[in-house]
């Protein structure tokens, strides 16, 4: 192989192409509309979260992990219930600022989590390999500078996120951000390989986000160290976005995560215990964006890399599965329980249900009616009217 | 062939070895690329350091299988999984070997089991220990080695694989990432089938090994990538190692390894898995492969790769004579996102790109800061000065950088703080 074939083929040349215009501006201000997203790492159990507890076919595919009809908290729609921890987000859905998405996920399942997690990231078809997050698509037409923040303690992935076109950021908590990012200096992004292009864009990217946190939050830091309450990763988490939310930065999306929800034995407890963290960190948070009077401004959308198996195995768990059930709330959001729930009484080969809503309807809605852009690539997917 | 010279010797170096040794660098210097690869591949000593006491699986069983007892597992596996970390630390900075060690870690990212997901310490060192004496081994019987290896069977919950509930966990694991790679290339029927195959494979309660137990296996026949037969475990490993895709997994991750960030070019990794499955999955004659391809040593890229967080820490304090203050190595490790044994899922790191995070980088930015700190006013520091190379500036800058600096350098003199500013500059987090 020569050296033109090389270059050819090596993609040397295609990755550090494009970079997004930076200069954030320190003094842009909180977005018209914030996007929470709230992923669930593990593949959730949709069955055991929003329950068909009327349903008999749900009853004999879960002798052991069925939700007692008693327990479940019902929606007063559709004979479906939230799960039991779910306490104090059934609250938001009795104010109508909650809407249930049933069945979703996409044609040709993959049950592997990693495959079908980076389908969900960027909203691509089963059998596409795409490497950028499905916000790609959408955030560098809305505005320029910072276009998302995701919060994890182990600084992970960015997910949606994840572009060398967009000005997104990870950090643990904005309290060390503001600490940390101080010595930091700024640089001009070079190309000479693709590895130096994503490092310098992300030093340039960390540079300019300190700037933007470090003047707008640093007297906020100072006057609250302690946490505010919260508990666990998710909740901890939760509270750092809703402390930049209410500092005025600029970002139109945020990304949270929880973990522990690839349950393949011993489910109640487990699930009991991430449903109760879920319960906790959002409902604190709907509650501190209404007392700033910013929860007509956040749609908190979660999402999961797919459901679990109808029927329970024999370890008291279920395998990987694929339909599953999401929630979307907020101030603006049209409660409600939209969407089919999937037929318990048809399974495929593999013991799985089919989906009945595609998951990019739930993007193609937040490209159209949260930024209002009509050019995005899931056009052939109706919107939800959740918003 | 002609010698390496220092700019070559360097990027061998800083790819092959845990930082780039001024010593070895000069040694290879004066050597070709094939005599410099072969050596590489050969000065390989497998000792380590007394392992830390750890609880057998006989001795932990009963808290395993106890739900009242889960705290003390967490306790035991806690505080020992801290002691393993830490004994691999040590053993990543002193080693006389570090190209096994690099290696080892390459398979411990290829078939990771972490603290977490097993509680069991002493089954992680033990595997550790078959990671290392496979590592430039036979891939086949790493295979073999790794399938049957109880932090493996723990992990992937093979030990609670029996004929009356299939467990699919290892069996789609072994297909998505440690043979064929991905999901095209067979169906979840493979998956079932193959978990059927190794039904069975258990942990003995008292010695902690490997142990088939035939009253759980699934004696039926299977179908299997369009076979058919009454399969056991090794039959399945067996028809997946003469499948194509087995060898090009192991070569794209290769082509992570050592040669760019960039998606792996099938013109080199299709041509260097024909030479590894040839050669019934020898890693050296793979690893020669690799190494001397001219992807490898293309001036493009260099520069191409990120550092691990194993590289850029432990790396800097075997090359240069920085040390930490805390021994809290291991700990510094996990805040960038390379926890040893203690990889964040099954897939292990994605490494490359995803190694920088803005999250990673202050963290990356911050222990070389804490590192390179000292008195630059003391320009003759003559400790510091004994563990630096006695060459002119420019030899010390195509030493430490793989690429031109990207800051400027200082106008003051002084070694120190060249060695500083080198460290500090962005192109030194790249080989």
């Amino acid at each position: 192989m020569d050296r033109r074939d090389f270059l050819k083929y090596s993609s040397l040349i295609s990755a550090a192409g494009f970079v997004p215009e930076m200069a954030f501006s320190a003094n842009g201000s909180t977005p018209e509309k914030i996007v929470v997203l709230v992923e669930l790492k593990g593949g959730n159990d949709g069955f055991n979260t929003l329950i068909p507890y009327m349903d008999d076919a749900y009853k004999k595919l879960r002798p052991n992990l069925k939700i007692d009809e008693r327990k479940v908290l019902k929606l007063g729609q559709g004979d479906m219930g939230m799960h039991p921890r779910l306490g104090q987000l059934a609250k938001i859905w009795e104010q109508g600022d909650m809407a249930w998405v049933q069945g979703i996920g996409y044609p040709r399942s993959i049950l592997s989590h990693f495959r079908s997690m980076d389908i969900w990231d960027s909203g691509s078809n089963s059998n596409q390999y795409v490497e950028d997050g499905w916000l790609t698509h959408v955030l560098p037409r809305v505005k320029h500078g910072l276009h998302g923040i995701s919060v994890s303690n182990d600084g992970g992935s960015l997910g949606p996120l994840h572009s060398p076109k967009l000005n997104s950021v990870s950090m643990q908590s904005p309290h060390m951000f503001v600490k940390q990012s101080q010595a930091i200096k700024n640089i001009t992004p070079v190309n000479s390989t693709p590895a130096l292009a994503h490092l310098t864009q992300t030093q340039q990217q960390l540079y300019e986000a300190g700037l933007q946190l470090r003047s707008k939050m640093t007297r906020s830091l100072r006057a609250k160290k302690k946490r505010g309450g919260s508990k666990g990763v998710l909740g901890h988490s939760l509270e750092s976005v809703a402390q930049m939310i209410i500092a005025g930065i600029d970002s139109p999306v945020y990304k949270v995560s929880q973990g522990g929800f690839d349950m393949h034995s011993g489910q109640i407890g487990r699930h009991n215990n991430v449903l109760y963290q879920v319960d906790h960190g959002l409902s604190r948070f709907a509650h501190t964006m209404k007392q700033h009077g910013l929860w007509d401004k956040v749609v908190v959308v979660t999402y999961s890399e797919f459901g679990r198996r109808a029927a329970e195995n024999r370890g008291g768990g279920t395998d990987h599965g694929t339909a599953s059930a999401q929630f979307v709330m907020g101030g603006g959001v049209r409660g409600g329980l939209y969407g089919k729930h999937p037929n318990l009484n048809q399974l495929d080969a593999n013991g799985n249900v089919a989906h009945t809503t595609d998951f990019r309807q739930v993007y193609a809605t937040l490209a159209q009616r949260i930024w209002r852009q009509n050019q995005h690539p899931w056009r052939g997917h109706t919107p939800i009217p959740f918003i | 062939m002609g010698k390496l010279g220092l700019l070559k010797a360097r990027h061998l170096v800083s790819r092959t070895s845990i930082g780039a040794e001024w010593e070895t660098i000069q040694r290879y210097k004066n050597l070709n690329k094939r005599d410099a690869i072969i050596h590489t591949l050969n000065a390989v000593s497998y000792q380590t350091p007394p392992m830390p006491k750890t609880s057998s699986w006989g001795k932990t069983i009963g808290n395993r299988n106890s739900m009242a007892r889960q705290r003390n597992m967490q306790r035991m596996s806690k505080s020992e999984g801290k002691a393993i970390q830490n004994w691999w630390v040590n053993h990543l900075l002193t080693t006389r070997s570090p190209f096994l060690e690099r290696m080892t870690i390459f398979w411990h990212n290829h078939f990771p089991s972490n603290i977490e997901g097993t509680k069991q310490p002493s089954s992680l060192l033990a595997q550790n220990q078959t990671l290392r004496r496979n590592a430039l081994g036979n891939y086949g019987k790493m295979l073999f080695a790794v399938a049957k290896d109880p932090a493996m069977l723990i992990y992937l919950d093979g030990y609670k694989n029996v004929k009356e509930d299939p467990n699919e966990n290892f069996a789609r694991e072994l297909l998505e990432l440690f043979t064929m790679g991905g999901t095209k290339y067979y169906s979840e029927y493979d998956i079932k089938e193959a978990a059927r195959a190794f039904t069975g494979w258990s942990i003995d309660d008292r010695s902690g090994k490997f142990r088939f137990r035939p009253e759980l296996h699934d004696q039926g026949i299977k179908t299997f990538m369009g076979k058919r037969g009454n399969f056991t475990g090794d039959d399945i490993l067996n028809i997946l190692l003469k499948h194509p895709r087995t060898a090009e997994t192991i070569a794209e991750k290769m082509w992570s390894e050592f040669i760019n960030t960039s998606r792996p070019n099938p013109g080199y990794t299709r041509q260097w898995a024909k030479t590894f499955r040839n050669s019934n999955y020898d890693i050296k004659t793979l690893l020669m492969a690799v190494l001397g391809s001219d992807a490898f040593w293309h001036p493009s890229n260099m520069g191409g790769l990120i550092k691990s967080p194993v590289e850029l820490t432990i790396g800097t304090m075997r090359a240069l004579p920085y040390r930490l203050r805390t021994n809290n190595l291991a700990h510094n490790l996990s805040l960038m996102g390379q926890s040893l044994f203690a990889h964040p899922s099954v897939k292990g790191w994605d490494g490359g790109e995803s190694w920088i995070s803005t999250q990673s980088l202050m963290r990356r930015s911050g222990i070389l800061t804490n590192l390179t700190r000292g008195n630059l006013r003391k320009t003759n520091d003559a400790r510091m000065m004994a563990h630096m190379p006695n060459c002119s500036d420019e030899d010390l800058i195509t030493w430490l950088l793989p690429v031109t600096p990207l800051n400027p350098l200082p106008t003051e003199p002084g070694r120190q703080r060249l060695v500083r500013a080198l460290v500090l500059d962005p192109a030194y987090q790249v080989s």
